[in-house]
């Protein structure tokens, strides 16, 4: 019997909107629990919620990026439930009209494209962080009310990868749409998989196993391929899987049990009250999209057409921030093909050295730009301006004060260079006549003479063409 | 008696059952200050027999008096002593909701209202009691049992609810005005009960920020005042649009006072035929008779008409299931987690159990049961989502009505007060469409007033009038000529 897995995922992330989902409460991370709470977010009696505008904007967007069916009239539920983590005893979501339904995405995996359909996207807000210790638990309602984009995929994926690659597709388009930092390990990008076997061909669904709690790429990769061989050993002894939930130990690599799931609960949705259903204008929904930021995808076109080749186009767009970073040199002027050189090697290797992120580097892209276009000058050489970079990290000047105090710009002056020329070949004319005669070599003493003479400044290039044309003019 | 003796008789009598003009007169004159006022109203409200009030704010009153600036004198409200009905969040004031779950919150943040009448000057003197978190009738569920009717001093007589302290506080003459909260009828139901003024306006008018909610989609901030004027003015401040709450109107607040003494010629008046009809008392079918004639006098055409006996018969069981399921979600926050009278357990789950189990009085437990069952995913399309299908069908049948009539006029309940002790057939026809029709202004959103038009042994009742969406100002003026043709205003029970 051949198996074949059917997975589905549902993601959950975080947006980095200024307040909250449905209070003025703000969204920051990092901060000391319970700090960044109003009455709305503690679920006081008499609290009333008002929609985020910009949340609403976001999921128009990436709902837009996801080629779904954006639905213009927002409501509202209310899922009801009590859990220690729920300050309303109840979550706002959107159950029956999601913003976002039908769309798909196209990832690339070793075997090829594949399009990936996509049920629905809408948002909601999020509960309050818990720490659970063995007799206590601690709530920190910094995180309730934070807005909540849901991603629900249809369950089209067939292995590890492919979960993988669709949920680093997902993340680059949250964050190149600065929807979120789609951060997995610190929460703000979470993945549930759902995940169940049968026989290949088959249109009937197996026992499907929930797994939790999966922080990184790598590990929803892991998690999966690690369920299906549990899964496939199980039925192919004869067993049955029991439909439960997981969680992905690190440790172990495997994944164990949390939970047997028993049935379903009813949450009672019913349309929240204090939410009038929001009628979204087509102007609103249009305008949402046009001043959408660019994605990965648009970003890897426009570096095609500026001349760079798809391996360093790749590397550029693999970080949003990166990306940004090289938009913002572009507008210096200088050569894109040598911005990308600095800022995938030199600028990079820094990063790594010193183990920051380039939001973090101090030297902007503009001024890089702005060395990278001296040495298309000829102003520096690129030796220089290596050492003129390693300045420009470690003093804060800009790279043209630098090079003046270093003392390094290249004479490019052609009347400059042709006097100091004159005076060496005038000194030496047996060089002259030596060249003349064939000997190639008289020449490298000539120009060494002339880099004597300007301290090394001399444009090298320059002026191995001035020497020539002095030497067969005499 | 001459002059000087009269005027310290009047003084004597004190302020607090007088109008809101006349205090704001009186202010202004110098006859009397804040603190005068406000020492009376505590005094007053110290030796309350009614069981009006939840908490008396004496030391926050005098402080309130005592910062009040000076310079908002020409303000209506300024120095005015205001009770406020318990489920309107008062910082740092205890509110309860009349609920032993809440023993012991102190909110930190005021209700939007309760800002905007401090912001006129306005000094809070006490909460009132309630039906526990608002859901009853009769005044005799808060935790702190019956409160009674100023009226009867037998007190044999509910004042109704649920906004009950609040209605005996202005009904006894303690304050002039106070705030009450309006889900079914928990307003209009007491004013007519009390003889006072109750007044909810168009859903949407005055931001619910801070109310404590019952039934999120009927809730209105509603209040008491004895005469129309005062509840128009009223509105001038309560109205307008409140970021805090994405419900509220952003239309255009009206002078509501500017047309109260316009005529009110060619207007045009429904009665419901089937409401007057299940009315079998004939005092206030007489007094109601005698308050059409002198409108019919002014010149407002009455017509009786028909609204489909089936529909008013629903009004109640569909009340019923929203009201309901609405408040087991609107009260789950309850749990003893963050705040309220938290019971401990050994989990999470037992705290809120605990607290839950025995925070809540049986009757508010039967509401939530029948709201959870009605939203249960095999009952919803059955209970919940047919309830407000019929609540659409009630509303179209009223909105027709609208399409040709200024306002719709009956008797505010089929007769006066009821006993405490006494017990109503509940599927008779009274029960059913005259005791509980005041519901579809809820369900509408319509703005509605009751006023007294009459007594019977000794005690009051009222009749309702109510108006299309935001024709506050229309309802206001006809309501005046009401009370011009009954000449029952500004009534206070006598004192014990």
């Amino acid at each position: 019997m051949e198996l074949e897995a059917v997975i589905g995922l549902e993601i959950h992330v975080e947006m980095k909107t200024k307040s909250k989902m449905f209070s003025s409460g703000p969204v920051s991370f990092g901060d000391d629990p319970n700090t960044n709470v109003n009455v709305v977010d503690m679920a006081f009696p008499g609290i009333l919620p008002t929609v985020n505008k910009q949340a609403v904007i976001n999921a128009i967007r990436v709902s837009h990026a996801l080629n779904m069916k954006i639905c213009d009239l927002v409501t509202f539920e209310r899922k009801n439930y009590f859990y220690s983590d729920l300050p309303k005893g109840y979550q706002i979501t959107q159950q029956f009209h999601p913003i976002g339904s039908d769309g798909f995405l196209t990832i690339k995996t070793s075997s090829g494209e594949k399009k990936i359909g996509i049920e629905r996207l809408h948002m909601e807000e999020d509960t309050c962080k818990q720490l659970h210790s063995w007799d206590f638990s601690l709530l920190d309602y910094n995180r309730a009310g934070i807005p909540l984009i849901e991603i629900v995929s249809r369950p089209e994926m067939r292995s590890g990868e492919e979960a993988a690659k669709y949920v680093e597709k997902i993340r680059s388009i949250v964050t190149f749409l600065d929807v979120s930092d789609g951060k997995m390990e610190e929460g703000s990008l979470r993945c549930d998989v759902n995940i169940s076997l049968r026989e290949k061909g088959s249109t009937k669904f197996g026992t499907k196993v929930e797994i939790k709690n999966l922080n990184s790429l790598a590990n929803i990769q892991k998690a999966i391929d690690f369920e299906i061989s549990r899964q496939s050993i199980i039925l192919e002894f004869g067993g049955q899987i029991e439909q439960e939930t997981r969680r992905f130990d690190e440790g172990s690599k495997e994944t164990v049990l949390m939970r047997v799931k028993t049935d379903a609960v009813d949450y009672k949705y019913f349309t929240d009250p204090n939410i009038a259903p929001i009628q979204l204008s087509k102007e609103f929904i249009e305008d949402a999209i046009k001043t959408s930021p660019e994605l990965a995808e648009s970003k890897l076109v426009r570096y095609r057409e500026l001349g760079l080749n798809e391996y360093d186009s790749s590397l550029l767009i693999a970080d949003k921030d990166v990306s940004v970073y090289f938009d913002e040199g572009l507008k210096s002027g200088c050569s894109a093909k040598l911005l990308t050189n600095w800022v995938i090697g030199d600028v990079q290797s820094y990063l790594n050295k010193e183990g920051i992120s380039i939001k973090e580097f101090h030297v902007s892209s503009l001024e890089l730009g702005k060395l990278i276009s001296l040495i298309e000058k000829g102003d520096v050489s690129n030796k220089q301006a290596r050492d003129v970079f390693a300045e420009m990290i470690k003093s804060h000047k800009d790279a043209s004060t630098l090079i003046k105090e270093m003392g390094l710009s290249q004479v490019s002056d052609e009347s400059e260079l042709i006097s100091v020329i004159k005076e060496v070949i005038d000194a030496n004319p047996q060089s002259a006549v030596d060249y003349k005669a064939g000997k190639d070599r008289a020449i490298g003493f000539i120009v060494g003479q002339v880099m004597k003479k300007t301290q090394g400044k001399a444009n090298p290039a320059l002026a191995n063409k001035l020497i020539l044309e002095e030497i067969n003019r005499r | 008696m001459v002059k000087s003796d009269f005027q310290g008789w009047l003084n004597n009598m004190g302020y607090m059952d007088k109008s809101l003009t006349y205090i704001h007169e009186a202010i202004l004159k110098g006859e009397v200050t804040p603190l005068d006022l406000v020492k009376e109203a505590i005094e007053l409200a110290k030796k309350d027999t009614n069981n009006a009030f939840e908490y008396i704010c004496e030391k926050e009153a005098l402080d309130s008096v005592s910062k009040l600036d000076s310079s908002k004198k020409n303000n209506l409200l300024y120095g005015i002593p205001v009770v406020i009905k318990d489920n309107f969040s008062t910082k740092d004031i205890p509110t309860t909701g009349s609920s032993n779950i809440l023993n012991g919150y102190v909110p930190v943040f005021s209700s939007e209202v309760v800002t905007r009448l401090e912001n006129e000057g306005a000094i809070v003197i006490a909460k009132s009691t309630m039906d526990e978190l608002a859901m009853g009738g009769s005044g005799t569920t808060g935790h702190l049992g019956v409160t009674y009717n100023p009226w009867d001093k037998e007190k044999i007589y509910q004042v109704g609810g649920s906004s009950c302290g609040s209605a005996a506080a202005v009904s006894a003459g303690i304050v002039p005005f106070a705030l009450g909260s309006d889900t079914g009828d928990s307003v209009r139901k007491p004013a007519s009960f009390a003889a006072l003024v109750g007044f909810k306006p168009t859903w949407g008018r005055i931001s619910r920020f801070g109310l404590f909610p019952f039934a999120t989609s009927l809730d209105h901030v509603a209040y008491f005042t004895r005469n129309v004027y005062d509840s128009a003015y009223m509105l001038n401040i309560l109205a307008g649009r409140d970021d805090k709450d994405a419900s509220s109107s952003f239309n255009k607040v009206e002078d509501y006072t500017a047309n109260l003494s316009n005529p009110i010629k060619g207007k045009k008046i429904a009665v419901i035929k089937a409401i007057i009809d299940s009315i079998s008392d004939k005092e206030v079918l007489s007094a109601f008779n005698k308050s059409l004639d002198y409108l019919k006098e002014q010149g407002a055409e009455i017509d009786v008409v028909n609204v489909d006996v089936k529909l008013l018969k629903a009004i109640y069981p569909t009340y019923i299931i929203i009201s309901c399921a609405e408040a087991t979600s609107n009260n789950a926050n309850l749990d003893g987690i963050k705040f309220g009278n938290r019971i401990e357990g050994e989990s999470f789950e037992e705290v809120m159990l605990n607290t839950r189990t025995n925070g809540f009085s049986p009757l508010i437990k039967r509401r939530f049961v029948i709201g959870s069952f009605s939203l249960l995913k095999e009952n919803q399309d059955e209970l919940f989502v047919r309830a407000q299908k019929c609540r659409r069908l009630i509303v179209n049948a009223f909105n027709k009505v609208f399409e040709k009539y200024d306002a719709i006029y009956c008797p505010a309940a089929p007769s006066i007060a009821p006993l405490i002790k006494g017990s109503s057939n509940n599927l008779s026809d009274e029960y059913l469409i005259a005791d509980n029709y005041m519901a579809f202004a809820n369900m509408g959103g319509y703005p509605s007033i009751t006023l007294p038009i009459g007594f019977e042994k000794n005690m009051p009742f009222g009749a309702n009038l109510t108006a299309k969406p935001f024709q506050e100002t229309v309802l206001l003026n006809i309501a005046k000529v009401i009370e011009n043709g009954t000449g029952l205003k500004d009534l206070v029970a006598k004192r014990d």
